[in-house]
Order: C-alpha cells, then sequence, then structure tokens
C-alpha cells in the first residue's frame, strides 16, 4: 500500500495491477473476513480513490484507477458481503453524480452492496422500515451497528453469496416494512432508469441483483420492472433476456400474466432456432425451454415441458439432417419428450414418425460413410429414441433390423452397436431390445456366406457379446466358428494370425459360462480341439488345448467356478487391456494370476502372553539322569560355556504372536488361506528371517499363534517390517501390508542355557563364576550401578512380576536377589539387588557393554511403573 | 456473473492443440470455494483440462473410430455446457464448462454457480451461463473479428493485447463488459452541457457532420424438392445494419421500417439493446403462430441512441407467398451417364437486375465427369472436371421470358473418384443457387431516407440501401429422395 501512495498518479497500469494485486491477496488469505488492520486500510484506500473527483475533469488518467479501485471494492463486498452496507449513501451519490462512463462500475458496485445490505436486514430479527430507511440514508445508529457486527459474525455461511432466485420451490428471506419504503422504492426506480445506459452484461447483472432485492421486500411491488419489459423482451442479447426469465421465475404471476407467459415461451421457441443467432445461444435458448419458469409448474423436476409447448409450436424445432450435432441431438430429445405421451397412446402420431423418419435418415448418412461424428450422433440419438420408445414394437423392431443391416457393411461399427445393446440393457432393464438387437445380430453373422478376413475381427467381438446373454442359443455361433476354422471357409487356421486366434478363443471363454454349455459341449469340444491341434500359433493351441481340458475335464460348477472368477468382479469395467492379458480378456484368469494388493492391513500380529522362554531342545528332561554340577563356581562356568562350541547353540530367540484380523469389516477376508507372512529387518542387529506359512485364518475362530524364530547378533531391540500373500475364498492372491512388529529389549531375555539336569544350584554357580570373572576383566564387560526408591513390597513385587524366572539365589532370601538373564547369541546380565538404607540397589555387570543403555533404560520402566502403582 | 477461469485454446481438427492464454481468478475460486462446500472441485491443471475439454468436444484421439469415454450413446455433451470429468485426487465433475468454438480457435471458461449445487441446477436458473456465452461471443469477435476466415497474424497480436484488454474489462473474474473492437477510444471529455450521462457502451463522443447510415439486408433461404409429396420451403430474414455518426452524448435517432399495403408483417423481431423503447404490437408477430391477417404490420418504429461503431439495429424474418426463383431438376441414370433437365424460372415480382446469379450443380460419389454435353438456353456454362461440377452462370439478368433451361447428358468415367458426401447418394442431388439482388427486398420492407429522424441540431447526411441474397438455396432432384429440412411438414 506505501508503494501505491507513493507511485506517481501517471503510472496508471502499474497502480491498477497493485489495487488487483492487494485485493487478491487480502481476500485469498481471509484478511477480509477477519476484518484485519491490513484489509481496514485497505478499503479506506479504495473508499479514498473513489470519492476523488478532482482528476475527473483533467485528463482523465485517474479514471481508469479509479474504475479498478470500484472493481476491487465490489469484489471484496461479493467475497464478504456486507463490507459496504454503511456506505450505501455514498456510493448512491458516486453513482448518481458520474456523468462519465464510470458511471457503470458505481452501479455495479451500488447494486451489490444494496442486494447484500438488505439480505443482512432480513437475517436481523424485529429489522423493519426504519433500519431499511437508516441504512439507505447512511445513518447509523449505535444500537445498529451493534447488531451489524452480530450479523456479519452469522453470515460465515455461503448462504449470503449465492443467488436468491430459485424457482417457485425456494424460500427467499423476507424483510417486513409495510408498503412504505419510498427510499427504496427511489433507489431502485433510478437504478432501473438508467440501467439502459450499462452495457448488456452489466445491465443483466444490476437486473438480476435488484429483483433478488424486491424479492426480499415485499413492500416493493414487482410491477417497477414493468417499465423496462418489453424492451428486454425484444432483446437480441442472450443475457438480458435470461435475466428476464429469472425475473419471471422470481415473480411468476404478480409480474407476468397468462398472456405474458404464453408471449415468452413462443419467443423462446422463436430465438432456439432464429437464423440470426449463433449456435450456442440457441442451444442455451432450448435449455431454458426444458426449465421454462411456468407460473403454475405442474411438477418440478429435470427436463419437463411447459404444459404451453404443444407438439404444433414444438415442430418449429424439429431436428434436421442440416443441423449440427450438438442442436440435432438436443432438438432430438425434446421432440422426443413432445411426443412421449404420443408414444403412449395406442395411435401413434406423426411426431412419432417424424422422429423415426429422422433416425432412419440419419442412419443412411452413417451407411453411405457418414464421419465420425455423424456416427456418434446417430447412436446418440438412437439411444434416445429406444429410452423413449421402446415400447412401441412397430419401430423399435424396425431400428433392429436397419442396425443389422448397418452393421453389415460397416462391419467397424461394432463397438458402437455393444455399447448400444450394454447402455439400452443398462438403463432399460425391463426391455429385451437389447437381446433383441443381439439375437439379430447373431443371425446376420452366422448366415454370412462369403466372409471377408477384415470383418472377422468385428463378428468375433460381436459374438463374444451375444455369448454374455444366457437367454440366446449358441448353436448357430458354434457352427459359425467350426466353419470359421475350416480351410474351405477361411484361411484362419494356416494364417495362425495370433489375435484373430484371441478373438476366437474369446467367443469359446464365453461359451464356456453360457448356462447352455450342456448341449453345446461336443461342437464346443470339437472347435477347441481343432484349434489345439491346427492353429498355426502355438500360445493359440496352448490355450485352447487348455480350455479344452478345463471343458472336458471340470464339472459344470466347477468349471463356471474357474472362468468366472474376475468376471464377476470387473466383467465390463475391465477395459484396460494389455497385450500380455489379452489372452483372459477380463475373463478371470488375469484375476486368478496376478496377486491383488489390499487397500489396507487386514490383520496384525500381537505378542502372545508368553512364559519365560528357554532353548527347548533338549526339553526332554530326565529328572532320573541329574548330572552332577559341578560345585565350584569356575569349573561350573567352563562346563557352561563348553556348550557354546556348537554354534547353533543357544543362539535362537523364540518369540510367540497371535495372528488376528484387524477390525475393518471386509467381509472378503473374513476366511483367509495359506498365508504367507514375510519379514524384513530394519538393522543389522538380527539375522535374515524365514518366511512363515499359517495355513488358515478365520475371523471367527480363535487366532493362530505364529512363532517367530530370531537369530540376533546382537540382542538389541529392534523393528520388523512384515508383509504377507494370502488366499481368500474365492481364490484370489492378495498382497497384504502388515503393521510392524516391535521386539522390545525384555523380550530378548532367556533363562540361562545350562544343562538341564543342573538344577538352581548350578545356575547360581554359574551366576558367581561370571560375576567374578566380569568384576576381573575389562574390555567387552562392565560393571553399573543403579540405584532407585522403593519400599520392600514393591521390591518384592517387582522381582516377582518380572524376573522370578530369572532368580538363581534362593527366592527366601529377601536381602539380596540375585539374578541371571541370558541373551542369544552369548551375552549375559546379571543383577545383585539389594535395599540399602537410602535406596534399592541393582548392581550389574553384563558382558557386553554396549547392553548397558538398554538395561537402564529397562530397569527405569519397571521401576517407575513400581513406584507409581495404579491407584 | 462471474467466471473462475478463461481459456484460448487452437486446434486443427484435434490436432495441434495448445492452450494459447489461460487465466484463473484467484479470488473467485475463493468463492467457489465457500459456495459449494463439500462439493467443490477445483480446476484441474491446464493439460489435464484440455483433455477433458478436447474429449467433451469429441475431439480427441482423432485417429481412432471408437473411444469408450468419447463416443459413449448414453453420454450427450449438453453444448454450450459442458461437464468435465475430473479424475485423480481431486476427482469430481467441473460444471458449467462453456466452451465455443469457431474455426481454430476454441474459446471456454467455467462461470460461478451461485445456487446450491446439489442436486445439480437447471442451466436456466445461472445468469452466469448466458453472461458467460456473450463474454465468450464478445472475445470471439474481438480475437478473429467479424469475418469467419481467421488470419494468422492478427490473431496473434491480439492474444498479445489480451491481459491488457482483460485488465480492463475482467480484471477480477466479473466483467462489466466485453472487448471491444478497435483500437481504445481516446478518453473523450464529457459534454459539458446538462448532466447527460454516457452510456457505458458508448466510447466516445463523434464531433462532426452527421451521418446515418441505414442498410437493410435480407436473405432468403429455399428447399424446393418439385414433388407434390413435399411441401416446397423458404423463408427470409431480414437485419438492418446502421452506422451512425451523430453528434452528443445521447443523441436520439428513430428508424421506420414499412412494408407495402398488402406485404406479410415481419416476425420474429430482435432488437440491439441501444433500442430505447418498443411497441408491444412490433413484438407480436411470430414464425411459430398462426398468421391472422389482421396483424400489425407496421409501420415499424424503432427509437434509439446509437454507439459509435456500426450495430445491427434489427433483424425480422417473414413469411413471403412464393419463392424469388422457382427451380425443377429432373436427373435420370441411364448405363454409365445422367441425364440433366433443369428449368429456373424468376418470380414476376423480383427485380430482374443481379449483381451476380449462378447455380451449381454437383456431382457427388461418382467418378470423375468424363464427357458433358449440356446445353443451356441462357448464359454461360463452366465445368469443373476435378470437382465433378457444373457452374451455370446466369449473370445479371434473366431473359424476358424469366426461365431458363439445361439439357444434356454427363458421363462419369474418370480413372479416379470424384467428391463423396454422405447426403447426397445415387439419384440424390441439388442444384444450389448463389444470387445476390440490390435494390430490392422479398419482403417488400423497406426503410425510407425521410423516415429516419435525427434530433440533433445539424442537419444529417442520411443513406439507405437494401439488397436481397441468397443462402442454403436448394433445389432437389424430384427423382430421387431428397432429405427432410423442416419439421413444420410434420404437422
Amino acid at each position: 500500500m506505501s508503494v501505491f501512495v507513493q507511485c506517481p498518479p501517471k503510472f496508471v497500469a502499474f497502480r491498477c495491477h497493485l489495487l488487483l494485486a492487494l485485493t487478491s491477496v487480502l481476500i485469498c488469505t481471509s484478511c477480509v473476513s477477519g476484518r484485519s488492520r491490513g484489509s481496514q486500510d485497505f478499503l479506506d484506500l479504495l473508499l479514498e480513490i473513489v470519492q476523488d473527483t478532482s482528476d475527473l475533469h483533467s485528463d482523465g488518467t485517474l479514471r481508469s484507477v479509479c474504475a479498478t479501485a470500484c472493481d476491487c471494492l465490489r469484489e471484496l463486498e461479493a467475497c464478504c458481503p456486507g463490507l459496504l452496507s454503511q456506505r450505501l449513501e455514498l456510493l448512491a451519490g458516486r453513482r448518481q453524480l458520474e456523468s462519465s462512463r464510470l458511471h457503470q462500475p458505481f452501479a455495479a458496485l451500488h447494486t451489490l452492496a444494496l442486494r447484500n445490505a438488505v439480505y443482512q436486514l432480513t437475517q436481523e430479527k424485529g429489522a423493519g422500515a426504519e433500519h431499511l430507511k437508516a441504512l439507505l440514508g447512511g445513518i447509523t445508529s449505535v444500537a445498529w451497528e451493534a447488531d451489524q457486527d452480530s450479523g456479519l459474525m452469522n453470515n460465515k455461511d455461503s448462504a449470503i453469496l449465492a443467488s436468491l432466485i430459485l424457482g417457485p420451490m425456494g424460500v427467499v428471506p423476507t424483510l417486513q416494512t409495510g408498503p412504505d419504503c419510498k427510499e427504496l422504492r427511489s433507489v431502485l426506480s433510478s437504478l432501473l432508469e438508467e440501467s439502459y445506459l450499462l452495457t448488456p452484461l452489466c445491465q443483466a447483472a444490476l437486473l438480476h441483483r435488484l429483483t433478488e432485492v424486491v424479492a426480499m421486500v415485499p413492500g416493493i411491488p414487482p410491477a417497477i420492472f414493468r417499465a423496462q419489459l418489453l424492451r428486454l423482451l425484444g432483446t437480441s442479447e442472450a443475457c438480458l433476456l435470461h435475466s428476464t426469465l429469472l425475473m419471471k421465475c422470481a415473480f411468476t404471476d404478480s409480474l407476468f400474466s397468462a398472456e405474458d407467459e404464453a408471449f415468452m415461451l413462443k419467443r423462446l421457441v422463436v430465438l432456439s432456432q432464429h437464423p440470426r443467432l449463433s449456435t450456442h445461444e440457441k442451444l442455451f435458448y432450448l435449455d431454458c425451454i426444458l426449465h421454462f419458469p411456468e407460473n403454475r409448474p405442474i411438477s418440478s423436476g429435470d427436463e419437463t415441458l411447459p404444459v404451453l409447448l404443444t407438439p404444433r409450436l414444438a415442430s418449429a424445432l424439429a431436428p434436421t439432417v442440416f443441423n449440427d450435432s450438438a442442436t440435432l441431438l438436443s432438438r432430438f430429445n425434446l421432440l422426443c419428450l413432445v411426443h412421449l405421451e404420443e408414444g403412449e397412446e395406442a395411435e401413434e402420431g406423426q411426431g412419432l414418425e417424424y422422429l423415426h423418419d429422422h433416425l432412419t435418415a440419419l442412419l443412411h448418412i452413417v451407411e453411405n460413410g457418414g464421419s465420425r461424428e455423424i456416427v456418434v450422433t446417430f447412436f446418440r440419438a438412437a439411444f434416445l429414441f429406444l429410452f423413449y420408445f421402446n415400447h412401441v414394437e412397430r419401430y423399435s423392431t424396425s431400428l433392429t433390423e436397419q442396425l443389422c443391416k448397418l452393421y453389415l457393411h460397416h462391419t467397424n461399427l461394432a463397438p458402437h452397436l455393444i455399447n448400444l445393446a450394454d447402455q439400452t440393457q443398462d438403463r432399460l432393464p425391463e426391455s429385451d431390445w437389447a437381446v433383441g438387437l443381439l439375437t439379430a445380430v447373431q443371425r446376420v453373422i452366422t448366415s454370412i456366406t462369403q466372409l471377408n478376413p477384415k470383418d472377422l475381427k468385428w463378428h468375433l467381438k460381436m459374438l463374444v457379446r451375444v455369448a454374455e446373454e444366457g437367454e440366446i442359443p449358441q448353436t448357430s455361433t458354434l457352427s459359425f466358428l467350426s466353419r470359421v476354422i475350416t480351410p474351405s471357409f477361411s484361411s484362419l487356421c494356416e494364417s495362425g494370425d495370433w489375435r484373430q486366434g484371441n478373438g476366437l478363443l474369446a467367443v469359446c471363454r464365453r461359451l464356456l459360462l453360457h448356462p447352455s454349455l450342456d448341449s453345446l459341449l461336443i461342437p464346443l469340444a470339437d472347435i477347441l480341439q481343432h484349434l489345439a491341434r491346427c492353429y498355426r500359433d502355438t500360445d493359440i493351441q496352448d490355450h485352447a488345448r487348455l480350455y479344452y481340458t478345463l471343458l472336458t475335464t471340470l464339472s459344470r460348477e466347477k468349471l463356471a467356478g474357474v472362468m468366472k472368477q474376475g468376471a464377476t468382479n470387473g466383467e465390463r469395467q475391465v477395459k484396460k487391456r494389455s497385450l500380455s492379458s489379452l489372452m483372459s480378456e477380463g475373463e478371470g484368469l488375469t484375476s486368478l494370476l496376478t496377486i491383488h494388493q489390499t487397500e489396507r492391513a487386514i490383520f496384525r500380529l500381537t505378542e502372545a502372553q508368553s512364559e519365560p522362554r528357554q532353548e527347548s531342545k533338549e526339553g526332554d528332561f530326565d529328572e532320573n539322569k541329574v548330572e552332577k554340577c559341578p560345585d565350584e563356581a569356575n569349573a561350573a562356568l567352563e562346563a557352561y560355556r563348553a556348550q557354546f562350541n556348537d554354534p547353533s547353540f543357544a543362539s535362537e530367540l523364540t518369540l510367540k504372536y497371535q495372528l488376528a484380523h484387524i477390525d475393518s469389516h471386509d467381509s472378503r477376508f473374513d476366511q483367509l488361506f495359506s498365508i504367507r507372512l514375510h519379514f524384513s529387518l530394519t538393522d543389522d542387529h538380527y539375522e535374515k528371517l524365514q518366511d512363515i506359512s499359517v495355513p488358515c485364518l478365520f475371523r471367527e475362530k480363535p487366532s493362530p499363534t505364529v512363532k517367530l524364530r530370531l537369530k540376533p547378533r546382537r540382542p538389541y531391540p529392534t523393528t520388523l517390517h512384515a508383509s504377507a500373500i494370502v488366499t481368500t475364498q474365492d481364490g484370489l492372491s492378495w498382497h497384504t501390508a502388515v503393521p510392524d512388529v516391535h521386539v522390545a529389549f525384555e523380550q530378548t531375555f532367556m533363562l540361562l542355557p545350562s544343562p538341564p539336569s543342573w538344577g538352581e544350584g548350578g545356575r547360581l554357580s554359574v551366576f558367581e563364576g561370571l560375576w567374578e570373572d566380569i568384576c576381573s576383566e575389562n574390555g567387552e564387560s562392565a560393571i553399573s550401578l543403579f540405584c532407585c526408591q522403593l519400599k520392600e513390597a514393591a521390591l518384592n513385587a517387582l522381582v516377582e512380576t518380572h524376573f522370578l524366572p530369572y532368580l538363581v539365589s534362593d527366592p527366601s532370601n529377601k536381602e539380596e536377589f540375585k539374578l541371571l538373564l541370558f541373551l542369544p547369541p552369548q551375552c549375559h546380565i546379571l543383577l545383585k539387588i539389594s535395599s540399602k538404607e537410602d535406596a534399592v540397589h541393582f548392581s550389574i555387570a553384563t558382558d557386553n557393554w554396549l547392553l548397558l543403555p538398554h538395561i537402564g533404560s529397562y530397569l527405569l520402566t519397571i521401576t517407575a511403573s513400581e513406584e507409581d502403582p495404579p491407584s | 456473473m462471474t467466471i473462475r477461469a478463461l481459456w484460448i485454446i487452437s486446434q486443427e481438427k484435434g490436432e495441434n492443440v495448445s492452450i494459447r492464454f489461460s487465466r484463473r481468478f484467484s479470488t473467485v475460486e475463493h468463492r467457489a470455494k465457500s459456495l459449494a462446500g463439500s462439493s467443490y472441485v477445483a480446476v484441474p491443471e491446464e493439460s489435464t483440462v484440455l483433455q477433458l475439454l478436447l474429449t467433451e468436444l469429441g475431439l480427441s484421439d482423432p485417429d481412432k473410430a471408437y473411444v469408450a469415454l468419447r463416443d459413449d450413446c448414453l453420454h450427450r455433451p449438453r453444448s454450450p455446457a459442458l461437464e468435465l470429468r475430473v479424475d485423480g485426487p481431486g476427482k469430481g465433475i467441473l460444471w458449467p464448462m462453456l466452451a465455443i468454438s469457431q474455426g481454430p480457435l476454441i474459446l471456454a471458461c467455467l462461470p460461478l454457480v451461485d445456487v446450491p449445487p446439489e442436486p445439480r441446477p437447471p442451466l436456466a436458473s445461472l445468469l452466469s451461463v448466458s453472461q458467460g456465452l456473450t463474454l465468450l461471443a464478445g472475445l470471439q469477435t474481438f480475437l478473429l473479428g467479424s469475418g469467419s476466415k481467421p488470419d494468422g497474424e492478427g490473431l496473434v497480436s491480439r492474444l498479445a493485447m489480451l491481459p491488457s484488454v482483460l485488465l480492463q474489462v475482467c480484471p477480477l473474474g466479473t466483467p462489466l463488459d466485453v472487448p471491444l473492437l478497435g483500437p481504445p477510444a481516446t478518453p473523450t471529455l464529457p459534454a459539458s452541457a446538462g448532466n447527460q450521462k454516457q452510456p457505458a457502451w458508448k466510447t466516445g463522443l463523434h464531433r462532426g457532420r452527421a451521418v446515418v447510415n441505414v442498410a437493410l439486408t435480407e436473405t432468403v433461404r429455399s428447399m424446393q424438392y418439385g414433388n407434390r409429396s413435399r411441401q416446397d420451403l423458404w423463408d427470409v430474414f431480414g437485419t438492418v445494419t446502421c452506422k451512425c455518426e451523430v453528434e452528443g452524448v445521447l443523441p436520439n435517432v428513430m428508424v421506420t421500417l414499412s412494408l407495402p399495403p398488402n406485404g406479410s408483417p415481419l416476425q420474429d423481431i430482435l432488437v440491439h439493446p441501444c433500442v430505447t423503447s418498443l411497441d408491444s404490437s412490433i413484438l407480436t408477430a411470430s414464425s411459430v403462430d398462426n398468421c391472422d391477417g389482421s396483424a400489425f404490420s407496421g409501420p415499424y418504429k424503432f427509437p434509439f441512441s446509437p454507439p459509435l461503431e456500426p450495430f445491427r439495429l434489427c433483424s425480422y424474418t417473414s413469411q413471403v407467398p412464393v419463392p424469388p426463383i422457382l427451380g425443377s431438376y429432373q436427373l435420370r441414370e441411364e448405363e454409365n451417364q445422367v441425364h440433366v433437365s433443369v428449368t429456373l424460372k424468376l418470380h414476376e415480382s423480383v427485380k430482374n437486375s443481379f449483381e451476380y446469379c449462378e447455380a451449381h450443380l454437383p456431382f457427388f460419389n461418382r467418378d470423375q465427369m468424363g464427357v458433358a454435353e449440356v446445353k443451356v438456353s441462357y448464359g454461360q456454362l463452366d465445368v469443373s472436371k476435378e470437382k465433378n461440377l457444373l457452374v451455370w452462370v446466369l449473370g445479371q439478368k434473366f431473359p424476358k421470358s424469366l426461365e431458363v433451361t439445361m439439357e444434356g447428358k454427363i458421363s462419369f468415367s474418370g480413372p479416379t473418384k470424384g467428391p463423396a458426401d454422405p447426403l447426397c447418394t445415387g439419384l440424390t442431388a441439388y442444384i444450389k443457387l448463389y444470387f445476390k439482388v440490390p435494390d430490392m427486398t422479398l419482403s417488400g420492407c423497406c426503410v425510407d431516407q425521410h423516415s429516419v429522424q435525427v434530433y440533433s441540431s445539424a442537419k444529417p447526411r442520411i443513406a439507405t440501401s437494401r439488397e436481397l441474397t441468397s443462402k442454403d438455396y436448394f433445389i432437389w432432384n424430384s427423382t430421387g429422395t431428397a432429405p427432410v429440412a423442416s419439421g413444420q411438414t410434420m404437422m
């Protein structure tokens, strides 16, 4: 803003750009709606510019800055309605005094601000004529100003931004003023009188805003617009006529008599085909006819014809082959609606006849090699015709015949025909026209005597679609196929064309699914066998053989199962095809052979409650074979250490997890089979993990336990990434992510793997031996002390919950606890816990000093939980 | 009215597509967000908009015969308000995308929908749609000129001017005017006299001698079948174009159209917005109504205050009892040649003084012309073998009998194929007439020089003119089937 102030007045364009940029920034950052300081200053600046009339009589450079300022103010008011409600008088004054073209931006700004201010009043309780008067006169009472602010706060919603003219069903907020609102009336009259001086765009906007104002203030009769009406109804400008239509929508019979209504509709029909108007204007007027604001609408809904639009009147809008596509289709649609009732009566009228003839004329153009645009237009018109008149058998049957004839000469229209069949079937489920068309096409194709090799691809495409219909018998299709592969009829088998072969197989594959398969079995098997033997393409042979095997060995149900999977998933939706999956075009095999990705995880691994872990290899421990443990500590230690000569000894950690569904309900995944879990490491503290297989997982049944065998290099806490491949009940394979598995430090603790025969004493001996060892040597070993405040009972509880299995000293000896923890592959943590006067001392010894931080944080965690027992 | 964005695209039948200009209005987008709430769909990237727009207009993938997204028979693009189906993260339907295309240009804009977006409001409830169309049409005229032939360099320079033009007419997405053709008017001082306001559509003031030019052009279209079962059709529409150079801020001019005593009333009258008032009787006659004899038949008075540039004061249609030239065309196929027989008859009421008059006889879907042994009773014949076209030049006058004939045989034995047309196969063939008659109208409508009133101090120079031209004037071969050209026949 300071740049603007300092910028010399002659840099007009620059100053304009600055104003626009400031407006955009302030609006988009919501500074204006938040009434920030900056936006207030900017508003003041804009108002100052628009009030400055000093320059206007000199060279007029200020004028474009002033116009831009008006634009900015209008945008601010539009984005933040009510912003200028206190400035109405100022704006009215400026507008009235301005005699240059600048009066237009002021008029636009004034009407918008007026409309928003009146809207705001309608939202205030008890607002009436007095408030309106004050508003227009620029008098602001203190009490009202307070109201004003609260009004603004409530207007955060977007209702005020929206147009108020919604038709007869819309509710317009009103302001009860009584009949006396002279001030507003005079403002409106003055604006309307001068509306002629505005450009059509601005005039239309002004009329629209004023229509809203009058709709909100019942005290002003809509007749205030009457003087303008004739001029507006005769106009060649689309937007001016449109604003009149919106006026009619808002005021209905309080401004427009039944006669006026009939006149307006006629006028719209005239405009929709006036030779002097552009195509898009005519199309717009056509649309307006379909949404004509009637004084007394019978029904509301999309595209209803006005009652007054008689077939006679509408005949002016009949489509002809000389129309462009958009006009043709719009008119065709309109005429269909006009003659809809006619079609329902027994005696079909001329209108319907005309439409059918028109469709035929289009068809002839297509037949004679019409452009792509005409082809598409014809099929769209055909769809419209069927949509409205499929029940008029005479015409729908004749259309079927004509389409078949058309197809024979233009087989490349197959995709259009299939599309037409699909859409009529979808949209008109009660009609069997599509089946009729497909049957007829099948008849036409299968009775061909001279086959053009170029057409074959389209014939096969059509036959695939025909085979989708269970009701259509397929014998003739099969005999056609067997003719196609006989050398006397076509040289297809010899040519070994891979694509054509695929086309053939696609029909066969569809037939495998056909409900009348039993009766087709032998000829179909013959065809497949022939293909498998004679087709000069190995790939086609292989597939033919596969289908043959499936057909001859599988029961009907199984065959349907195999073929249908995937077909149900993506029958027609699967339009994307890569060359490699062309083989099985959406027929299930691709689905079966590919692995799908789930959107989110289906199940997770949770730690199972478990007893302390011990290397279970020597689990078959026999009491009788008690081996004497060496009494002396060092000797015991040596014997203990000797066990590790075997590198695999006690090197593994087995963690138990429960595999369970995550509670998201997707019934597809309720029953899962052959689950293969794959883990990957996030660090190098552990050896690579083997995949784990779980036979099945059912949502309703107890969850299976998964044993995770970890082989630590260093027994540190870690996180494992996991994923799984599963098979669902429908035979599809899925790849799914599994939430990360966290291995806590304490999960690596194991019982000392001393020979099972040793018993308690042996372990104590090892403890003593290790302790001495660690104290005496440096290197990797370390000793440390951890202290904390714990009551005796708490200490006992702590030992009991966390360390009982690892206790090697006499449990009755509460003075000092000796604990021995083994961590694979070969680490030990030794703890002596004793209560001293001031605190409990945890003397720690370990043969791997790198473990100390983990031990520290673990002890901190468990002692902290004992210190503050949950109350 | 407010638009969210504006695009100008150039293309040649779906190829060489490029966006030549685009503009988005951030503050309007801000409003769009709060108006649409949860159903807000952001305007995607330029390239995406372009692709979607071309698909909707049926111009994408010009080399593919069938594209499901483009050619689905269920989907009917509701031109001029299209819907763009945006995929991906900002999924939704962008509507109503207004697009008009002329020649190599596609102009598109996306108006702000200022009524609740769900369920979709009818197009007719959005004032911004008609305003958007007005803006696009204005831009189109600005870029291409009023002629349909675009000129490349002019287009480039106009495109380069667009940013500064938009700064004037539509800086924040809400235009108050359409861009004006020609150089921006020099700001003129408001008239010192009085407090009359200058119209916003008047860019300046005229100084000097007052000149008023009123030109009346009538166009006649016809479909003649020469067949008892099929009614011949013809219609006439007229346009009054004015160029007024009159002093004053808001000078008053009145033009009066009058008809001969028994003339049929002017129908479907449309007037320029500068017309200050209209009599209701002027608007009553309409071509879709029953004509009743007592209808108002003039004089038609149009009071207006003229803008500086030439403008179309009004246009009308008229129903005349006979076509100016009645023709009959007969083709007979004989082995590899056709026998042609044509008669053209000028109606006696038509002034026999043409600027030009030609009859074109094209032959489609045949081999190239070989020998053409054709005789005409009057005028000259040009044979264009490459185009398979006979051009019969009748010149300035019909002979005294007012009737001319052509008779002969044409063989089609050329080595190559001639032009093709899906409509005109076999005996479906036509003659197309091109003519222009100066100083006459078919409806009899005229503007008398003395009836033009200019309320200003200086005496103006007034010139009036009128002419009749043909457009789509077809005479179909009566021995073949001809396409239906109007639904009026169904009644």
